[in-house]
């Protein structure tokens, strides 16, 4: 809950990710419930039919079809000419949201690292497996950082496919750091509108947003993105750690509440929280979205191995 | 309800709470924190706030609450009090007996312990009774005591008090004395703590409206109640009755009476030593004894002269019987006197050997008694006459130290050449001096004058002489006609004296035409004057003739000695030393008969008082300087000896009284006039703390996690 005392702030791809992790983290695969249409050949089934080893369906034969696809066994019975179909292969595309305002440099475990090694992990399954990846940062930044900073867009990084773009998406997210604000709303009107294809979309922050989460969501949601929205609670903002009279600051507007701790309130607190986090989960099952809460101190390849997987991200 | 400081309290809070607003409105000095957003929290405050009750007057309820305390405190402060016109509490006396009789060892049934101290312990009980006063009760609800000791006299020994601690230890610090007893002075002084009654005056109007005025002598507020700690040995116990008559709110009295009434006592009652008229060698010393046992006594009296037993006498003390049936016994009295040959002045104590701490004996105070005799005295006369058979014949018969007759014109040789200062009196027969410079037949001396009448500046006028007369009155207590009559002198011819207006002169006795014998008194010039002529009258042929010159010669040579020479060296316990030493007296002190000694300064005419006395006992004057005629010098110190005895009847009878002569007990009004003032102050204060609590309880509650 209180700014954390001695961030982590990786600088490797090492220190963003275990390699023991990475052994592990070999085996998964990006899943989705729903089909993609694919760019580039990949290993995901498409919609498309196209030119892998798996038989889909027949077609008459049109004028200009190419003959090889022409299934010689059906005219030799038939004597007519059919185009035998396959299923298309293709890529998915793999698209990491990450939310880099203050808000996030809170917390023991702190919750950006913590979301800088979920991006890292979820980004180098995506890789391995030919997946398209992308990685966007929420956060509002000067424009001379970020030509979208205004946007609330700190930075981004896209069309990434394979294993040596790996380095690439460790150095993108080893030079992003916790600060600024979020436009989460106009944020997410940015990416859906340059979005490149379909996908799985991984949105990770801590949904603690004083404009409202529901705008963002919902754009992000409606341009055919697989949605998955990952909350990142800091233990001590669960179980707040603190007493007496104090004046509580916004770390990202630097707005401040006069508390003076009790037990009421403490208990009311909780009830909010509480009361948030399950406006959230209704939220996004409402719009097909998976949300997930995950405390930092839960270790990533749990997250990854066991959360995730129940609930159909990961494979 | 009126407020006894309201100023004070005003101007604390006009500076409280001020500094209260102002510090209240100071904010808290929260300390911050940096979090990843305040959203809930507002919320949560929002909520919390918008669920309680009152929560606009909660933000201010500890404001309030402590605002409300510094009222109290500052009402307190005020000390606002209601008069409720109620009584207040007792006002009560203690009066402990400490006299002589008091020494008493039957306190107790073991015979241990004095009747004071059982009065001590009987006074300490009536105190730890006492209601005591307390913050929460009404001002002056508390009981008062007061405690005073008396023996003749009465002393304060502590006054008004709640303090029961203070009481205590007044009446642990009353000593017993060998003094007499008097109620009267220990009860004019507590009635002297009263207030004063006052009055308005609302008839006469020469007093604005509202003023009052008080009279002498009256007292008003409600009648102490007293206690008597006493065996009622008290002669002038009626001093109660007039208050007791005239007071709209008389005194009560409670009587406790300590001692046994099975006790008694033996004890010397009247002890004296005369030097007999004819031979002042010699000595007789009376002893009284008073008995109250039921039977009678034979009880040994030993005389000791000097601290030597000279003398041993069994006296039978009669028994005891009441004067009335069923009244108190009568102490029964008897006496023995002894006969010594002393012409020296002696120290004579008389004693009863071997009663002390008997059963039958409770008082050893009167066991004992001395007395200091002065020696024999014997003047020295010259008679001056032409030849007086009769005073010729009858003062040689006189225990006179020098006796000559002298001629007139022998007389006046001897009073150029200054000799005469050896006769203490000089008798003139039918003749006066020749007049000195101051225009005055007689010198500085004392003079017995016959047949002459020494006329002013030092003397008075003859009148007339008359016919036959007598002597139809006398002054028949003057010490020279105390003893004798004249009624059968027949005067055959009468010179009456004529006393001038403003004169010192005094008529002894008086013949129907005027004085025939008066005392001249001017200065250091004393004569005693009979106008007629002896041989003109019958006089010298009765005894009382004889009688009256040993009488005038002792009186006045008695006169001549240093002031107090041979006065009375007695003194009561309870009364006061007092004497005159020479004005020359140096280092003068009083050595006390308990041992220690006291410096006593004598005023300007060489008057000591030193009292009051205590203890009976031998009580020493010293001094350095001339000495008096009896005074015993040693070297250049110079003793005059006291004797203090109790010597009373009332004392040594010890039974004590069951009743005291009291007035009648009227029912006693209790008058609404003590203000029974409440202070308001303590409950202000601990409504205070109560909100305070209370304020303390709210803000725990509202930090408590």
């Amino acid at each position: 809950m209180r700014k954390s005392a001695n961030p982590t702030r990786p600088t490797t791809i090492d220190e963003l990710i275990d390699p023991a992790l990475i052994a592990r983290l070999s085996q998964l695969d990006l899943s989705s419930n729903k089909i993609f249409a694919g760019k580039l050949k990949g290993e995901r089934r498409s919609k498309k039919r196209g030119e892998s080893v798996e038989f889909a369906d027949h077609r008459p034969y049109a004028l200009g079809d190419d003959l090889r696809h022409i299934d010689w066994n059906v005219f030799g019975r038939l004597d007519r000419l059919f185009m035998k179909l396959f299923l298309e292969e293709e890529d998915l595309s793999l698209h990491i949201v990450l939310d880099a305002s203050a808000s996030g440099d809170c917390g023991e475990p702190n919750k950006f690292f913590y979301m800088q090694q979920t991006a890292m992990a979820l980004a180098y399954i995506g890789l391995v497996n030919l997946n398209r990846v992308a990685v966007t940062a929420l956060g509002t930044r000067d424009t001379a950082i970020s030509p979208q900073g205004d946007q609330g867009i700190a930075g981004t990084i896209r069309d990434l496919r394979g294993r040596r773009r790996i380095q690439d998406v460790a150095r993108f997210l080893c030079s992003l750091g916790p600060e600024g604000t979020t436009d989460f709303g106009r944020a997410a009107k940015r990416i859906a509108m340059s979005r490149r294809g379909k996908g799985i979309m991984v949105v990770l922050s801590d949904f603690f947003m004083k404009e409202g989460y529901e705008t963002g969501l919902r754009m992000l949601s409606g341009r055919g993105y697989d949605v998955f929205a990952l909350q990142v609670l800091a233990p001590q903002e669960v179980e707040p750690d603190v007493a007496g009279d104090l004046r509580l600051i916004d770390i990202e507007d630097l707005d401040h509440a006069e508390v003076t701790v009790s037990s009421p309130l403490l208990k009311k607190y909780k009830q909010n929280l509480a009361a948030y986090c399950e406006d959230l989960r209704t939220f996004c099952a409402r719009r097909e979205i998976t949300a997930l809460t995950v405390q930092t101190d839960t270790p990533v390849d749990i997250l990854l191995l066991d959360y995730m997987r129940k609930r159909g991200v990961l494979r | 309800m009126t407020f006894a400081t309201p100023l004070i309290a005003g101007l604390i809070a006009a500076i409280a709470v001020p500094t209260l607003v102002i510090l209240y409105f100071l904010k808290l000095r929260r300390s911050p924190l940096e979090v990843s957003t305040t959203l809930l929290w507002k919320k949560s405050i929002q909520d919390i706030q918008a669920n309680a009750p009152f929560q606009r007057l909660r933000k201010n309820i500890l404001l309030l609450l402590q605002l409300l305390v510094l009222a109290l405190l500052i009402v307190a402060l005020a000390q606002p009090r209601s008069d409720q016109g109620s009584v207040g509490g007792q006002r009560i006396v203690l009066m402990l007996d400490r006299s002589a009789s008091m020494s008493s060892t039957d306190g107790d049934d073991s015979g241990t312990q004095s009747r004071l101290e059982a009065a001590k312990q009987r006074a300490i009980e009536v105190v730890e009774s006492l209601e005591e006063p307390g913050v929460l009760k009404r001002e002056g609800s508390a009981d008062q005591a007061m405690v005073v000791a008396f023996d003749a006299a009465a002393e304060i020994i502590q006054p008004f008090t709640t303090d029961k601690r203070q009481l205590i230890d007044a009446i642990n610090s009353v000593q017993p004395t060998d003094a007499p007893t008097s109620i009267a002075e220990a009860y004019r002084l507590a009635q002297a703590q009263r207030p004063k009654r006052r009055f308005t005056d609302d008839a006469g109007g020469t007093l604005p409206a509202g003023q009052t005025f008080e009279l002498e002598g009256l007292v008003g507020g409600p009648g102490y109640t007293f206690h008597l700690f006493s065996d009622g040995r008290i002669p002038d116990s009626d001093v109660f009755k007039a208050d007791a008559e005239s007071e709209d709110a008389p005194p009560t009295f409670e009587y406790h009476a300590v001692g046994s009434p099975d006790s008694h006592n033996v004890g010397i009652t009247a002890l004296r030593a005369e030097r007999a008229f004819d031979d002042p060698r010699r000595l007789s010393v009376f002893v009284g004894l008073q008995g109250t046992e039921p039977a009678p006594r034979n009880v040994d009296v030993e005389l000791l002269i000097s601290g030597r037993i000279v003398s041993v006498r069994t006296v039978t003390i009669p028994a005891a019987e009441p004067a009335q049936p069923g009244a108190p016994p009568t102490p029964a009295t008897g006496g023995v006197v002894f006969e010594l040959d002393e012409p020296n002045g002696v120290q004579v104590t008389a004693r009863l050997p071997g009663i002390g701490g008997t059963a039958g004996n409770a008082l050893d105070t009167d066991d004992e008694g001395i007395l200091i005799v002065p020696p024999a005295k014997r003047s020295a006369v010259a008679l001056v006459t032409t030849g007086s058979l009769f005073l010729q014949g009858a003062l040689p018969g006189l225990p006179l130290s020098r006796f000559d007759v002298l001629s007139p014109g022998e007389y006046e040789a001897q009073r150029v050449s200054g000799a005469l200062n050896k006769y203490d009196v000089v008798v003139l027969d039918r003749y006066l001096p020749e007049p000195n410079e101051a225009g005055s037949r007689l010198d500085p001396g004392r003079y017995l004058i016959f047949g002459a009448v020494p006329p002013p500046p030092i003397g008075v006028e003859s009148g007339p002489v008359g016919g036959a007369s007598a002597i139809i009155n006398w002054r028949r207590n003057h010490p020279v006609l105390r003893e004798l009559t004249l009624d059968g002198l027949v005067i055959g011819r009468a010179r009456p004296m004529v006393i001038p207006d403003g004169s010192g002169a005094v008529a002894l006795a008086d013949s129907p035409e005027g004085p025939a014998i008066v005392e001249v008194s001017e200065g250091t010039v004393r004569a005693i004057v009979a106008s007629f002529d002896l041989g003109e009258t019958n006089w010298p042929f009765q005894i009382g003739f004889v009688v009256y010159l040993g009488s005038a010669i002792e009186y006045l040579s008695g006169a001549t000695a240093d002031a107090g020479g041979t006065g009375d060296r007695q003194i009561e316990p309870g009364g006061v030393l007092a004497d005159r030493v020479p004005k020359d007296a140096r280092d003068l002190r009083v050595m006390l008969p308990g041992g220690g000694s006291l410096e006593l300064v004598p005023s300007l005419d060489g008057r000591v008082v030193y009292g009051p006395v205590r203890d009976e006992g031998v009580y020493r004057l010293e001094w350095a300087g001339t000495p008096g005629a009896t005074d015993l010098v040693d070297g250049v110190k110079v003793s005059r000896f006291f004797a203090a005895n109790l010597l009373d009847p009332q004392e040594s009878d010890i039974t004590p009284a069951d009743t005291l002569g009291l007035a009648d007990r009227t029912v006693r009004a209790r008058r609404e006039e003590s203000s029974g003032v409440l202070e308001l102050w303590p409950y202000l204060v601990l409504a205070g703390l109560a909100i305070m609590l209370f304020e303390w309880w709210i803000y725990n509650k509202r930090v408590s996690l």
